[in-house]
Order: C-alpha cells, then sequence, then structure tokens
C-alpha cells in the first residue's frame, strides 16, 4: 500500500478514543510537578485559576457553544459553596469530595430552574433575566450568610489533601476530569445539540433533537461545572463569602470567556490563568487591583465588537491550509457508482413511472389541510397521498403555500386544520421533534446548518443513530460533498445544504421533504442533483417530496405532480397528465401564454 | 403599610426614569443598555468627588458629573454606532456588559469601593397628610420620571427631530438614503439618556444605598420596569418602575418575606417576559 493513502494514525479509532485521556493524565503530571515545586505564595494562586478554569468551561458551554448570553455564574458557584459549606456543618457522611459532587448537582438544579425561562426567551431577554437572578441572589446571599461562618466553622478538606500543596494537586484532578466530560460531551451528541441550537431552533428540532433539552441540558452542565467550580473555592478558603461571589464577577467571567473563546477547553484553561494573572501582575506593579477588570472591559468590548475570539483566531489559523484543501461540493453528472448504462440527465428527460411503486401503501396522507393567517387561507383543503418509497413533485407559483403547507405538516403550525397522517399514524399535536423521529424529515430554504459542526458531527447529529464511518463518507461522496473531516464554516451555503440533503438522506426516514434543494446551484448541477434524487427510493428506501421551480430537475425526479396555486390543490396525479392541464399551464404562465 | 408604600415610590421613581431611558434607547437605537445605571452611577460619584475634593459649588460639581456620564454614555455609544452599527439587538446589548464591568471597576479605583458621601440636593418632607410623609426626594423622582417620558413623547411626535429618530429606529436603511444622519442622531440619544440618568441617580443617591455596584444594579429593577412596556411604551414604563418600587416598599415592612424582596424584580422580570414571549416557540419567523 502507498504511504498517503494509508488510513492515518490520528484517524484511527483508538487513537480518537485514548487521546484526550493521555493528554489529561499528561495534565495531572504536570499538576503534581506544580504542586510540589512551586513557591507557597503562587500555589494559592493556582488553585484560584483552577477554580475560576472550571467556572469558564462551564460558561463556554452555555454562552460559547449554546449561544445564550448567562451573566449567573458565579451564582450557580455560590450555589455549590453554600451545599458544600452546609453539608460540612452538618459533618455529613462521605467527606469534601462527595460534598463537592452534591454541590456540582445542587447547581445543576438550579441551573436547569434558571434555564427554565430560556425555552422561550432569547438574547438580550434572557440576559436581563441572569443578570437580575445574579443581583437578586447576591443581595440574599449576604443576608442568610454561608453555613457556619457566623461561629467561623472552616471547611475540613479531605485528609490526604489538608494543606494547600495537596489541595492543589486536587483541583488539578478535578479539573482534568471536568475537561474530560466537557470534551466528550462536546464532541458528542449533547454538543452538537447546543451548537445546533445556537445557530437554529427550527433547524435542531428539524432534526428530531429537542430544543428544550438542549437548551436545559447547556444550563445544567454549565451550572454543574459552576458548582463544583464553588465547592472548590470552598474548600480552598475555608470560609467562604458572598464578596467572593458578586455579580461583579460573573459579569468579569462571562467577558472571559467571551474574549478567550471558552467553547475550546485550552482556552478556557487560559482564561482561568488570565484571571488570576492579570491582577497579580498589576499587583507586582504596584497598579491597583480593579485595573484587572477594566482590562477586561476593554478587551470585551473588542472582542464583542468584533464578534471573534482569541481561541477562535488560533483555531482559525491552524486550520487554514486544511480548510484550503476543502473544496465545496462538486456534483459530477452521474454518482460516482453510477453502472456503464446509466446516462446522464438532460433537459429532457422524463422521469420512469412505476405503476408498482405508485399504488404501494401510502406513507403520508394529507387530508384537508388549512392553514390560516388571518383573513388569509395559506393552505385551504389540501389533500392528496404519497405512497411508500415514491417521490412526488410539489409546485406552484411563489406564494402558493408550498413552504407553508411543508411548515404544518412537518408540524411548525400546530394549529392548522384537517389530519396528517404517517404510515398510518395520525401526527396531530406531534412536536416537530417528535415528528423527525417518527421518520418525517424536512430541509429548509433558508441556511440552518450549524457552521460551528464538521460535516461528519452535522450528519451524525441528524442522523440520530450508529452509523459506520463508511456510510457517512459514502453518502457523502454520492452527494458530492466534502469529506466528513472538513469544517462546515469552510464550505459555501450551496454545500451545505447539500450536506443537509445527504445527512436527511442517511437517517433513513420513511418521508423525506426537501424544499428547493436546488436553489443556489448552477443548471448543471440542477440537474445533477436530478440523477442522484431520482434514485433514492431504491438506494435508501425513502419516499421524498420535492419542492421545486426548475421543471427539469421537476420532470426528470417526478413521476407524480401535485400543483399548488392560492393555497389549493390545482392538480394532482401523473407528471404527463398534470403538466398537459390547462389550469396549472394558466397558473404557470399566464392567461395570454395560453391564448396564443 | 402606606409610609411603606410611600417609602418605596421614591425609589419607584427612579427605576422609572430609568426603565424610561430604557426604553428610549431600545426604541431609537437597538440597544438593552446595561451600562444605563453604571453611567448614571458615574457622573454623580464624579459629581461627589468635585464637590468634595476640589471645593466645587453642589451645583457647578452635579452639572458637570451631569456631562460626564453623558460623554460615557455618547462613548459607548458611539462604539455601538461606528463597529455595531449593523448587528443585532442582543450583540449590540452584550457589548455593553464590558462597559458595565469597566465603570464599576473604574469607579473603584477614582473612589474607593466605599458607599459614596452624597450632600442631599434635595431633602425634607414635601407634603404630609393625616401622618404619612412624602418626602422630597419622591416628589423629584416621580415628577421627574412623568416629565421625562411626556418630554420624550412630545418630542418624538411634534418635532422635526422626532421624526428623524423615529424613521432612523424603523427603517435605518431607508432613513439614510433619505439623508438623515444617523451616528451623530444615535450618539445623541445616548448622551441624553447618560445625561437623565445621572441626574435621577444624584437626586435619589442620598437616600438610598449609593455604593457603585448597587447603584449600577439598578439596572435589574430599571429593566423590569421597561419590560412592562415591552421596552417599547413609555408610559407603561413609568407605571411598571412606581408599582415595582411601591410592591418592595410594601414587601420591606414584613420581615418574613424580607428574602422575597429580593427576587422581587427577577420574579417580575421572569413573569413578564414569559408572558410576553409566550407565542415565541421558534426563534425564527419561518
Amino acid at each position: 500500500m502507498p504511504l498517503a493513502d494509508r488510513p492515518r494514525f490520528t484517524e484511527s479509532r483508538g487513537f480518537r478514543l485514548s487521546w484526550p485521556f493521555a493528554v489529561a493524565v499528561a495534565g495531572v503530571g504536570v499538576g503534581a510537578l506544580l504542586s510540589a515545586s512551586l513557591p507557597g505564595y503562587f500555589v494559592f494562586l493556582a488553585i484560584s485559576a483552577v477554580v475560576a478554569a472550571i467556572a469558564i468551561l462551564g460558561l463556554g458551554i452555555v454562552t460559547g457553544s449554546a449561544g445564550m448570553i448567562a451573566l449567573c455564574q458565579l451564582t450557580f458557584a455560590a450555589v455549590g459553596a453554600w451545599v458544600v459549606s452546609l453539608l460540612n456543618v452538618m459533618e455529613a457522611p462521605g467527606g469534601f469530595i462527595v460534598w463537592l459532587l452534591l454541590g456540582g448537582i445542587a447547581a445543576g438544579l438550579v441551573g436547569v430552574l434558571v434555564g427554565l425561562p430560556a425555552l422561550r426567551l432569547r438574547g438580550v431577554n434572557l440576559a436581563v433575566v441572569t443578570l437580575g437572578f445574579a443581583a437578586a441572589a447576591d443581595v440574599t446571599l449576604v443576608q442568610i450568610q454561608f453555613p457556619g461562618s457566623v461561629d467561623g466553622t472552616s471547611i475540613e478538606r479531605p485528609g490526604m489533601f489538608s494543606n494547600d500543596r495537596e489541595f492543589f494537586f486536587l483541583s488539578i484532578v478535578v479539573l482534568a476530569v471536568c475537561a474530560l466530560i466537557v470534551f466528550f460531551l462536546q464532541r458528542g451528541r449533547w454538543g452538537s445539540s447546543w451548537k445546533a441550537v445556537a445557530f437554529s431552533e427550527r433547524g435542531t428540532a428539524a432534526a428530531g433533537q429537542s430544543v428544550q433539552a438542549a437548551k436545559l441540558t447547556a444550563f445544567a452542565v454549565s451550572a454543574a461545572l459552576g458548582g463544583i467550580a464553588g465547592g472548590l473555592l470552598a474548600g480552598q478558603v475555608q470560609l467562604p463569602f458572598a464578596s467572593s461571589f458578586t455579580p461583579l464577577q460573573s459579569l468579569a467571567l462571562y467577558v472571559l470567556a467571551i474574549m478567550s473563546g471558552a467553547h475550546l477547553i485550552d482556552m478556557a484553561i487560559l482564561g482561568g490563568i488570565l484571571w488570576v494573572l492579570v491582577p497579580e501582575l498589576l499587583k507586582r506593579w504596584g497598579v491597583d487591583q480593579n485595573w484587572a477588570f477594566v482590562v477586561f472591559g476593554v478587551l470585551g468590548v473588542q472582542a464583542l465588537t468584533s464578534g471573534t475570539n482569541l481561541g477562535q483566531t488560533v483555531r482559525d489559523a491552524l486550520w487554514r491550509r486544511a480548510d484550503r484543501k476543502t473544496a465545496n461540493a462538486a456534483l459530477s453528472a452521474l454518482p460516482h457508482d453510477a453502472g456503464a448504462d446509466a446516462t446522464a440527465i438532460t433537459t429532457t428527460t422524463t422521469a420512469t413511472v412505476d405503476e408498482a411503486a405508485l399504488n404501494g401503501e401510502p406513507v403520508l396522507t394529507v387530508e384537508g389541510l388549512t392553514v390560516q393567517f388571518g383573513s388569509l387561507k395559506a393552505n385551504d383543503d389540501v389533500s392528496f397521498q404519497v405512497p411508500a418509497a415514491s417521490i412526488m413533485g410539489l409546485i406552484g407559483p411563489n406564494g402558493a403555500g408550498k413552504s407553508t403547507f411543508v411548515d404544518a405538516i412537518s408540524g411548525y403550525l400546530p394549529k392548522h386544520g384537517g389530519r396528517v397522517s404517517l404510515g398510518g399514524r395520525d401526527l396531530a399535536g406531534l412536536s416537530p421533534t417528535r415528528r423527525a423521529r417518527l421518520g418525517l424529515r424536512r430541509t429548509f430554504q433558508q441556511d440552518r446548518v450549524p457552521p460551528a459542526l464538521t460535516v461528519g458531527a452535522y450528519v451524525r447529529f441528524v442522523a440520530r443513530r450508529r452509523l459506520a464511518a463508511a456510510d457517512i463518507d459514502e453518502v457523502l461522496q454520492f452527494f458530492g460533498c466534502p469529506p466528513a473531516r472538513a469544517r462546515l464554516s469552510s464550505v459555501d451555503v450551496g454545500t451545505r445544504r447539500l450536506v443537509e440533503v445527504a445527512a436527511n438522506v442517511i437517517a433513513r426516514p420513511r418521508l423525506l421533504i426537501l424544499d428547493e434543494p436546488a436553489a443556489g446551484l448552477s443548471h448543471d448541477e440542477h440537474l445533477a442533483l436530478a440523477a442522484r434524487l431520482r434514485e433514492l427510493p431504491q438506494r435508501y428506501g425513502i419516499a421524498l417530496i420535492v419542492i421545486e421551480h426548475d421543471l427539469d430537475l421537476v420532470r426528470s425526479v417526478c413521476p407524480t405532480l401535485t400543483v399548488l396555486d392560492f393555497g389549493r390543490v390545482l392538480a394532482t396525479g401523473p407528471q404527463a397528465e398534470v403538466l398537459a392541464n390547462p389550469d396549472v399551464v394558466k397558473a404557470y404562465m399566464g392567461e395570454t401564454e395560453l391564448l396564443k | 403599610m402606606l409610609q411603606g408604600a410611600i417609602a418605596g415610590l421614591a425609589a419607584g421613581g427612579l427605576y422609572a426614569v430609568l426603565g424610561v431611558c430604557l426604553t428610549l434607547m431600545s426604541r431609537l437605537v437597538r440597544v438593552v443598555n446595561f451600562a444605563q445605571a453604571a453611567t448614571g452611577m458615574f457622573g454623580a460619584f464624579t459629581a461627589v468627588w468635585l464637590v468634595r475634593r476640589l471645593d466645587l459649588p453642589i451645583w457647578l460639581g452635579s452639572v458637570l458629573g451631569v456631562l460626564v456620564a453623558g460623554l460615557l454614555a455618547a462613548v459607548i455609544g458611539w462604539i455601538a454606532a461606528t463597529w455595531l452599527s449593523e448587528a443585532s439587538t442582543t450583540n449590540r446589548s452584550a457589548m455593553t456588559v464590558g462597559p458595565l464591568l469597566l465603570l464599576i471597576s473604574l469607579s473603584f479605583i477614582l473612589f474607593g469601593n466605599k458607599p459614596q458621601p452624597f450632600t442631599p440636593i434635595i431633602a425634607g418632607p414635601a407634603v404630609s397628610i393625616g401622618g404619612v410623609v412624602i418626602s422630597q426626594v419622591t416628589v423629584a423622582t416621580v415628577a421627574m420620571a412623568v416629565i421625562t417620558a411626556v418630554a420624550v413623547r412630545i418630542v418624538l411626535r411634534r418635532t422635526r427631530v422626532g421624526t428623524q429618530l423615529r424613521a432612523l429606529s424603523e427603517r435605518p436603511t431607508t432613513a439614510e438614503l433619505l439623508g438623515i444622519r444617523s451616528r451623530p442622531l444615535s450618539i445623541a440619544v445616548w448622551f441624553v439618556t447618560g445625561v437623565i440618568s445621572a441626574i435621577a441617580i444624584i437626586i435619589v443617591a442620598p437616600s438610598q444605598s449609593s455604593d457603585a455596584t448597587g447603584l449600577s444594579m439598578l439596572i435589574v429593577p430599571a429593566a423590569a420596569a421597561a419590560l412592562l412596556g415591552g421596552f417599547r411604551r413609555l408610559d407603561h414604563a413609568v407605571i411598571g418602575g412606581l408599582v415595582l418600587g411601591i410592591h418592595g416598599g410594601l414587601v420591606a415592612q414584613i420581615d418574613e418575606v424580607a428574602l422575597v424582596r429580593n427576587f422581587l424584580p427577577f420574579l417580575f422580570i421572569v413573569v413578564l417576559l414569559l408572558w410576553t414571549q409566550r407565542k415565541e416557540v421558534w426563534d425564527a419567523a419561518r
């Protein structure tokens, strides 16, 4: 085998699974060295840096990945510290480590509570809520104090880690464990759902992922990490006070997370180091330490106005070479594995009508679907059936109600009239997420593909089932998409929409609705896409509804057509019949064309 | 009971003034300015410093302090108008978290982290009806809230600048194409709201807690007030501020629920938002 063709060691499964552990072990090793060698004064500072790093790691999830503004991270930390203090006063069994875990869990639960409003609130509204929570909790904390702080009951560290050096080592171990957990969460389904929900909630739901679950898990994990950080801080200072958890510090942590790019673990750790280093340097230079937050404020404004952060800038630079090699989608006239007898699609190709398929069991039945926006009926008594593993074209002039129809049957317009059933099951009252899981998938006219993911991670996220790497590669190759390791942010919108189609195909739904899949592609690419779409029922066993304006594509792909005009079904049936229907010609060409 | 409600009214007036400023900013320059109260606080602290250190007369120190606040707000506005002119409301608002952090820390550096010794400009009871005393501060802040809201309304509805501002807020691109200069106008809005918040804080601060963080965090009840009007209606923002203040005053009298008092603005915000946004199931319209 030539050297170049051999699978690279860095792409092997064993390496992919083991290197994070290797890094974590190495990190703990460095921590052990530091705890033995650092001068005593710095050990205490180093613990502070580790504590801050864990808190920022949490912020990186809710703010960095999931894109929600949370200004109360240290309030979650206070919850963790409070629980640890309480358990210490109660002399609860299990000792510090167990208390720390319980503190994290308690903070995670509070995080879910604070996250509940986020199911309806976004952007600046959520920022106001979280800041309000931080301010209220701060005043309350000053009033009620930490358990044991009045009579000075100091928190008992575990026996093995009783002095500062040993406690620093413990905090490093905790950081390593947290970082590992976050790494695998970010790489897994939850991580993909956080990045997806940050980009588009509709797109997330269409992939069968619950938007609520994505937001609440982000808040819960983030708050739990905050709670762990707070618990560690309680063990570090042994007598925690409210002054360690003020809203001002939460704001500073938020700004630090934004400017460092805390969704990246290394950057969260760097953020923790900056958190301690900047004030310490200022102190050495004889400058008021409060300047540190002024510096953070200025850098934060810079990061927020430019929309960049340190970590992403560095990553982009590292990836630049790989990105340059990533080509946009290139569709050859025929799929790479087409048989020798296959002929390319031309503008005169028509879809072959397979009678058996047309008379098969219907996978989708629409009866009397009506959608009303005020006095406008966007869909009016729409009824038709789609047989299993067949292709139907849905056409009509602009404003005919095609996209409204897709929104209605995929669950985004729950108040529609009429009945929609998928494979005999009534879909009434089911959310878009549920419908997607039942096998009704759709794509969007707009770009709803989260750019923060790689192609492969996105395909796995949409597919919702275990996929072999070979299956992913095959479907990507079939649609001429870039390889799985390419970053979605490095390809153009047309390519992203093809990746969206490919991912939804490999999800093997019962019915896939493609909303203008060819928009943004050239005419040659339309025909090349057509050559692939017509193979999908046989190849993947799925039924298709194709919404498209390009009649060449529609003619070559769809044996049956349904025409919508002003929300009503104008004609439905085999292609030749429908296209010859005078009403259809009139709707498309206008009356005068017809008179000729 | 009534005395408690009246006592809360002074704070309520301050919430209302800041709420009106927030509403104005949200409508005209598409931002929820988290640093709104902080710029006012900084102006007020500057005034105190000028009076105590440079022995300026109170009126002159106050005027200079108010101007400082206006200029600070204008600088933030200049950043928003220059680099974030096309950005979403959320991104513009997130940017103001930086100045909030910066101004609080800067005030620690310049003025120390103790509450500032304000010399009250207005003090003493205004009227006393049946044993219930209404202080001059209360009258002043409530009047200021109402006057600000009315004045803003008149300016927006009746003057040429007002028409330009409305055009700019509703159709920014069209307005620019018509030759309305957006940047100077929006920076002027920032300046004016900075001035108004500073005046309100200088009036109220002597009778309230007057440390930098506490004053800056007035943004939370102010946002709650503005939310009652959905960041659109000035009159509702005034009512929201006053109601919140009165409630705070009432709850403060009952020891059993003292802790609840801290969470009052927060709960107010959550309930209001959840109600107004109940139909916002999705992030995008389609």
